[in-house]
């Protein structure tokens, strides 16, 4: 078996606000190994942006780890006050934030942005520290990196801004990535052309990934393991081959159902999940997809199911596949799409 | 049938350039061609899809039509009357036909107003109901997007994001239009709660007979809602045909490339398929490429690409072509 880099335990985290405490992660756990590319769906409120947040210690006030473990490289970094987290962020996970036109400080150039976080980490003189910048830039596919170097991002455009913030989140090779919706902002084209990087970069340097989205094509593309999250917990887990082909969730089955499917021909009325998803200051007893679900019954409003082990990687919670709960014939969602060889 | 009838709206050769001032006198010194000479014709009762990256020009193309800016030239013709040379003080009557829902359902509902207000508001300004009468076009509205008559005393904090899409809807629906644009009505919505938002829109079209403008860089989804699909770049029209015509035969190699970089949900599909990555980005609409503006970034391009601009040739079946390529291979 390979070596795990990060192993998340039964995290919770909240957030305390006037109107209450919010439970924004419930209890989670996941782990990562190396080289693997993981991909976190759900949809916004899902809690998946808090879990990478808490994975990095990044929660800000009125955030908090409320219990749970985190152990990187096998070491638990919950209790590690920010001085030591200092040294850890950065240099052994990086992060790549959704929005690259707020997340560049605007009065840097891209180049002082990108030696900033060698220089703390390598030590690196400046004159150094510049070079690795370029070829960091270069690296990522920035035309002319000499030039672009000394340029400010609002000279950057939008594609080119989240090349450079992959340039700064990578430029200390860490051991592992959290991407967090890179590419929500962009257009299509541009999307292919970050996730063409991604997949380059960790072929090169080995990285693991975590990447966030609600996009179901991003991660068919290059994650091998998914995460479903939904009401701040993980309804289901598999390769990306148990999620998309057997999924065992009713809303794994209802976020692949409600996409249209371009490379199939037939044109089908969309079958969309109806509801909202739950207020999380008051989180449902049971399971938090009762009140959408088709299937509910009885027991998913009074009890939370536990996980059922499908096979060594798949998993989901669902009372569904309690061995006493009716045989009930759901349509999964799953279209096989044809393979022109 | 009069083919003429059949056709609800007609652009022909639109342009709209934004000037660029400079300096202390703010002379006018270049414009963005955001617009380009366009022209296009939607059919009564049919979807029409337009895509393209962000900033080819297809949120100008929408508001310009409905004249929220002014034409800078070409003609906008609806339902026989030229919009495009109309007077602000005329609009009116022709803006009661058309509407449209925008993208950011958090900017476009006033916070101040009740969702009841908000949907109201076009009747009062065109004058269409007062009173009671007003109320309950208000709460059958409402009823009409899928909420309920208590909602109209709230206010939009109080709902979430595909909810006040919903009263968006409401809103361009309260004078009763027979044209709506939608300017990427579902980008900010959540996965879940898109496929909800459609499959609406597609009902009230099929109640209401209504004709939709459908704006979006979301492919798949255009290609479900729409009938016919434009492929917009820096400010012209490349191809545009059916949309099954669209996916299955893409002709133009903006629209190949377009289609290639969208990721399938499969990932046995997802990880055969040979995609045509684009390098590079769009060019400024400021200074867009001479001859073929898609030139910089095709691989295919030849001499011809540099001096001549394309123009739109029809490939049979409603399929138009703005590309070079088909020429060579007669």
């Amino acid at each position: 078996m390979s070596e795990k880099i990060l192993e998340v335990k039964n995290l919770k985290t909240s957030f305390y606000t006037h109107l209450g405490e919010v439970q924004a992660v419930r209890g989670i756990s996941f782990s990562l190994n190396k080289g693997e590319v993981m991909g976190i769906v759900g949809e916004s409120g899902s809690g998946k942006s808090v879990t990478s947040l808490s994975i990095m210690k990044l929660l800000q006030y009125p955030g908090e780890i409320k219990s749970g473990d985190i152990f990187f490289k096998g070491e638990n970094i919950v209790n590690k006050k920010n001085k030591e987290m200092l040294n850890i962020r950065g240099n052994e996970i990086a992060m790549i934030f959704q929005d690259p036109m707020t997340s560049l400080n605007p009065v840097y150039t891209i180049g002082d942005q990108i030696m900033e976080v060698i220089i703390r980490h390598q030590g690196l003189s400046k004159k150094k520290a510049k070079e690795k910048a370029i070829d960091m830039l270069r690296l990522v596919g920035i035309p002319s990196p000499e030039e672009r170097v000394s340029n400010y991002p609002y000279e950057f455009s939008g594609g080119m801004r989240q090349r450079a913030m992959a340039a700064i989140a990578l430029s200390c090779e860490p051991d592992l990535l959290i991407a967090d919706e890179p590419t929500t902002a962009l257009d299509v084209t541009i999307q292919d052309q970050i996730l063409k990087l991604m997949k380059d970069l960790k072929e090169k340097l080995d990285t693991s990934i975590i990447l966030i989205t609600h996009d179901l094509g991003v991660v068919a593309d290059i994650c091998t393991k998914i995460v479903v999250m939904y009401g701040g917990l993980v309804m289901e887990e598999g390769t990306s081959k148990d999620i998309f082909y057997n999924p065992k969730h009713p809303y794994t089955m209802g976020l692949l159902k409600s996409i249209p499917r371009l490379d199939l021909g037939e044109k089908k009325r969309l079958i969309p999940i109806t509801g909202t998803p739950p207020d999380l200051i008051k989180p449902p007893m049971g399971c938090p997809f009762t009140a959408r679900c088709p299937y509910a019954m009885k027991i998913c409003s009074l009890h939370a199911p536990k996980y059922t082990k499908i096979d060594e990687n798949h998993k989901a919670m669902c009372w569904l596949l309690h061995k006493q709960s009716p045989n009930m014939k759901m349509d999964t969602g799953v279209k096989r799409g044809v393979i022109n060889e | 049938m009069n083919k003429e009838k059949d056709v609800i709206i007609k652009v022909r050769n639109l342009k709209k350039y934004f000037p660029v001032k400079k300096g202390f006198l703010k002379r006018k010194v270049q414009y963005v061609k955001a617009v380009d000479d366009i022209s296009f014709d939607i059919k009564r009762g049919e979807t029409f899809g337009l895509v393209g990256e962000s900033g080819c020009g297809k949120t100008t193309t929408g508001r310009t039509i409905i004249r929220l800016y002014d034409v800078t030239d070409g003609d906008v013709i609806f339902d026989g009357t030229n919009i495009s040379t109309m007077k602000e003080k005329d609009l009116s009557s022709f803006r009661k036909r058309v509407q449209m829902i925008f993208q950011d359902p958090f900017a476009s509902l006033n916070s101040r107003m009740t969702v009841g207000d908000i949907v109201g508001e076009p009747l009062d300004i065109h004058k269409l109901a007062s009173g009671k009468e007003r109320q309950e076009r208000i709460y059958s509205l409402l009823k009409t997007v899928g909420l309920s008559k208590e909602h109209a005393s709230r206010y939009p904090h109080e709902f979430s994001g595909g909810q006040r899409q919903r009263i968006g809807i409401a809103r361009a629906l309260a004078v009763d239009p027979d044209f709506i644009i939608c300017d990427e009505p579902i980008s900010a919505l959540d996965v879940s709660i898109q496929a909800q938002v459609v499959n609406m829109l597609e009902d009230l079209q099929k109640e209401l007979g209504l004709t939709y403008l459908f704006i979006a860089h979301d492919l798949s989804m255009v290609r479900h809602i729409s009938d016919r699909i434009a492929v917009m770049y820096l400010g012209k029209i490349v191809e545009v045909a059916k949309s099954e015509e669209l996916y299955k035969n893409p002709t133009h190699p903006y629209t190949k490339a377009l289609l290639s970089a969208i990721p399938i949900p499969d990932p046995d599909v997802t990880h055969k398929r040979e995609s045509v990555t684009l390098e590079g980005e769009v060019p400024s609409p400021i200074n867009p490429p001479k001859g073929c503006t898609f030139r910089t970034r095709c691989k295919y391009a030849f001499e011809t690409c540099k001096n001549k601009e394309p123009s739109m040739k029809n490939l049979g079946g409603d399929h138009t072509v703005a590309c070079h390529l088909l020429d060579n291979k007669k």
